[in-house]
């Protein structure tokens, strides 16, 4: 694969998370390389967006490291900002900001985390929705906007960031069928474009055809780890090949 | 089959939804109208019985009390005595406002808090508060205050903060002289700061980077504010000014004024209806208009013409409106001597001796907040903030996590979280019910008549317990409290429709 001699961008060692007595991630180690695209996939409650939310650290994992792009990720609040403009996400309730215009969503972290003029962060902004296909909703409210629309606007407003690494926390799980296709398309054309991605999804198609790596996310650790075909022709746990039998 | 459907055929009146509404509600108004007039009838004669005369002749009359606190101890007409009770009404409502939205905004996010010390004190507090009747309360901080020490000869003197049974009295900043000359540089300080705030703003905007717009524009006002606190009797020439619109206003004849007004009436409704006309019009021509289009017109038209024969048949609305502007402007020209007097004066709290007896008081020269005023306040604010709390507290609980989430996922820091996205929507949810608050306080301020409080309320009793026009005065009451219950409220509604979130 192209990406093999890529630098390593997140790096986790043994993370391990509990929410009160519920222990979410047992101890997870992986290292995710520049321009990979992997999908996560697993049951509800095996830990899969818990893991993704710790790299951001809207989730403070309590055991063992995790270090993107270099920077180790601590209490430190400086730290934590800076990862955080330099990782965008997008949410299964995309979490638009209801009161703000689409432009205004996408503007806001560009105008006041990297303090970029407005004309600036406009054009951009208008960039990034010509990119995502809907330029003529800038000045409409999330309200107005469907579904799709609406997740749209919120891969355009993390791209606002410029950010080095996007993770997707199963991005289409609350659009109607007819929709998620145009997200996914959008998804698709990012992974091409040599993002570094790193997507919680079911879409079993999606992971066949875009991803570099899988990974079987089952009780808080990683069952399965490996390439698309590996993980849909030649599963190696049983856990997975039932988890598979139950879903295609 | 021949259905025949006639679909643009007018019902009869009697199946027609529309007129029957409307005959309804005039019904209901011709048949209140019957029943308070024959009320008024039965009360005329039998209070004729008893040989009293309901008038305006009290609201002239000198009045035979004195008034506690206010900004007229010896009113010299009821007139001018209610109106001293409503400055003290209006003086516990705002500063009541005031400080109980800040308290209860502070309680509420406190309820909020991890720390299990803040958490179960804001809880207590709210808890305790608002399940205890408010006269209760009141009477409590009357109370307490009556704990602190007396007063007598010996505790003559001055002090930096007096706390006696009498009251509380706290050094304080009062206009002098030049105030109002240097009113004008504050207010010219004022727009200068907004300018400042909205050219930095524009700037950051426009060329990014941080400018400080908000420090830059408090230092303007505050620049602004010391020179003129120097130079303020070069505003003197405002005094001529005023007094010339004073003398403008006076010339003008009242006939005038009445045919303006009366003019402006029937001028309101004819906009009204044409806008309403024109709201009607479609690409098509206009919109055929139905029953009730009509009613809301012709309703609109008799409003407006009621109006402007007010105006007309009443000349004392329009003498009334002339003088107070007379007054207002030949008061401010008196103001602008172009003598250098400091705009305010700086006084510490002190007991004197004063009245026959020589009774040891709180002297007057610096801010003295009564028993009464204290306890009512004190009682409104803490109760009001309570449910305010509630209400804040329920207003961030009701911004979705997920919007917290996505702030901080784009890096932005805990400030800009909630400036931009929290507080905002948050304050949405929070307004309409705050804004019930807030009417709550001001309405509850009339129990201030139990720790004998001299606002509207009092004033009015001891008038009508004297001069026995006991309507008169309660109807003056309900106006006034209906009147600020929806100036407050429309001001909320105003707000609250200028932040309504877009749908589709």
């Amino acid at each position: 694969m192209q990406i093999e001699n890529a630098k390593d961008i997140i790096v986790c060692d043994g993370v391990k998370k509990w929410f009160g007595d519920f222990q979410a991630l047992k101890g997870v180690t992986t290292t995710i390389k520049e321009q990979e695209v992997v999908v996560v996939i697993g049951p509800s409650g095996s830990g899969k967006s818990t893991l993704i939310r710790c790299i951001n650290r809207l989730e403070a994992h309590q055991e063992g490291s995790i270090v993107v792009d270099g920077i180790e990720l601590t209490n430190d609040l400086r730290n934590i900002e800076k990862i955080r403009s330099e990782v965008g996400m997008v949410f299964q309730q995309f979490n638009l900001f209801p009161h703000l215009t689409v432009m205004d969503n996408i503007t806001l972290a560009p105008m006041w985390v990297r303090k970029k003029p407005r004309d600036e962060a406009e054009e951009t902004g208008m960039e990034l929705l010509e990119r995502v296909g809907i330029p003529e909703q800038a000045n409409k409210y999330p309200g107005q906007l469907s579904g799709g629309q609406q997740q749209r606007v919120a891969i355009a407003r993390a791209l606002a960031m410029r950010p080095k690494i996007m993770l997707f926390d199963e991005p289409t799980s609350a659009l109607d069928p007819e929709m998620i296709k145009e997200v996914l398309d959008v998804m698709k054309e990012l992974a091409l474009s040599g993002m570094t991605m790193i997507v919680v999804t079911h879409e079993m198609g999606f992971a066949r055809e875009v991803a570099d790596r899988v990974l079987f996310f089952d009780y808080g650790t990683i069952v399965e780890d490996g390439t698309p075909e590996h993980f849909f022709t030649n599963p190696q746990h049983d856990r997975t090949k039932l988890f598979l039998s139950q879903i295609l | 089959m021949a259905v025949t459907v006639a679909t643009h055929e007018r019902p009869p009146f009697w199946r027609n939804a529309t007129v029957l509404k409307w005959a309804a509600q005039l019904v209901l108004v011709a048949f209140l109208a019957i029943v308070i007039l024959t009320l008024r009838a039965q009360a005329a004669t039998n209070i004729e019985d008893r040989g009293i005369t309901f008038g305006t002749k009290w609201l002239d009359d000198p009045p035979l009390i004195s008034i506690r606190e206010g900004i007229d101890l010896q009113p010299d007409s009821g007139a001018r005595a209610l109106y001293a009770g409503i400055v003290n009404t209006l003086r516990v409502s705002i500063s009541g406002i005031l400080a109980a939205t800040i308290l209860g905004t502070i309680i509420g996010v406190a309820r909020l808090s991890h720390n299990w010390i803040v958490n179960k004190i804001a809880t207590v507090y709210i808890e305790t508060i608002r399940n205890i009747p408010l006269l209760v309360q009141i009477l409590f901080w009357l109370a307490v205050i009556q704990i602190f020490p007396a007063l007598d000869e010996d505790s003559v003197g001055e002090s930096l903060f007096l706390v006696t049974a009498k009251g509380v009295s706290i050094p304080w900043l009062f206009p002098a002289g030049g105030f109002y000359q240097w009113l004008v540089f504050l207010i010219i300080g004022a727009v200068v700061a907004g300018f400042v705030y909205f050219r930095l703003s524009r700037l950051k905007e426009e060329r990014g980077g941080e400018t400080y717009a908000f420090w830059w524009s408090v230092v303007a006002f505050v620049a602004i504010a010391v020179i003129g606190w120097f130079i303020h009797p070069v505003m003197a020439f405002w005094g001529p000014i005023f007094d010339g619109i004073s003398s403008f206003f006076g010339a003008i004849p009242r006939v005038l004024v009445q045919i303006l007004l009366a003019a402006v009436a029937v001028l309101a409704g004819t906009l009204w209806i044409r806008r309403f006309l024109e709201s009607m019009r479609t690409p098509a021509g206009l919109a055929k208009l139905t029953d009730d289009d009509w009613f809301r017109m012709i309703f609109v038209g008799l409003m407006a013409l009621i109006g402007a024969a007010l105006f007309v048949f009443l000349p004392g609305i329009s003498q009334t409106i002339l003088n107070m502007v007379e007054a207002f402007f030949n008061f401010l020209g008196a103001k602008f001597s172009g003598e250098s007097v400091a705009p305010l004066t700086y006084t510490t709290p002190a007991v004197e001796l004063r009245g026959t007896g020589g009774f040891a008081q709180l002297s007057d020269q610096a801010l003295v907040i009564t028993p009464g005023f204290f306890a009512l306040w004190v009682g409104v604010t803490l109760y009001t903030a309570a449910f305010i709390a509630e209400i804040v507290r329920g207003g961030i609980l009701a911004v979705n996590k997920g919007q917290s989430e996505a702030g901080l996922a784009v890096g932005l820091t805990r400030a800009q979280l909630l400036r931009f996205v929290v507080l905002p929507q948050a304050f949405r949810i929070v307004l309409p019910p705050i804004g019930n608050q807030y009417l709550n306080l001001f309405k509850n301020t009339s129990l201030g008549i139990a720790v004998a409080f001299p606002d509207i309320v009092q004033v009015g009793q001891t008038i009508y317990n004297q001069t026995g026009q006991t309507f008169p005065v309660v109807i003056l009451w309900m106006a006034f409290f209906l009147t600020g219950s929806l100036v407050l409220s429309s001001i909320v509604n105003y707000f609250n429709r200028r932040l309504k979130l877009v749908e589709r």
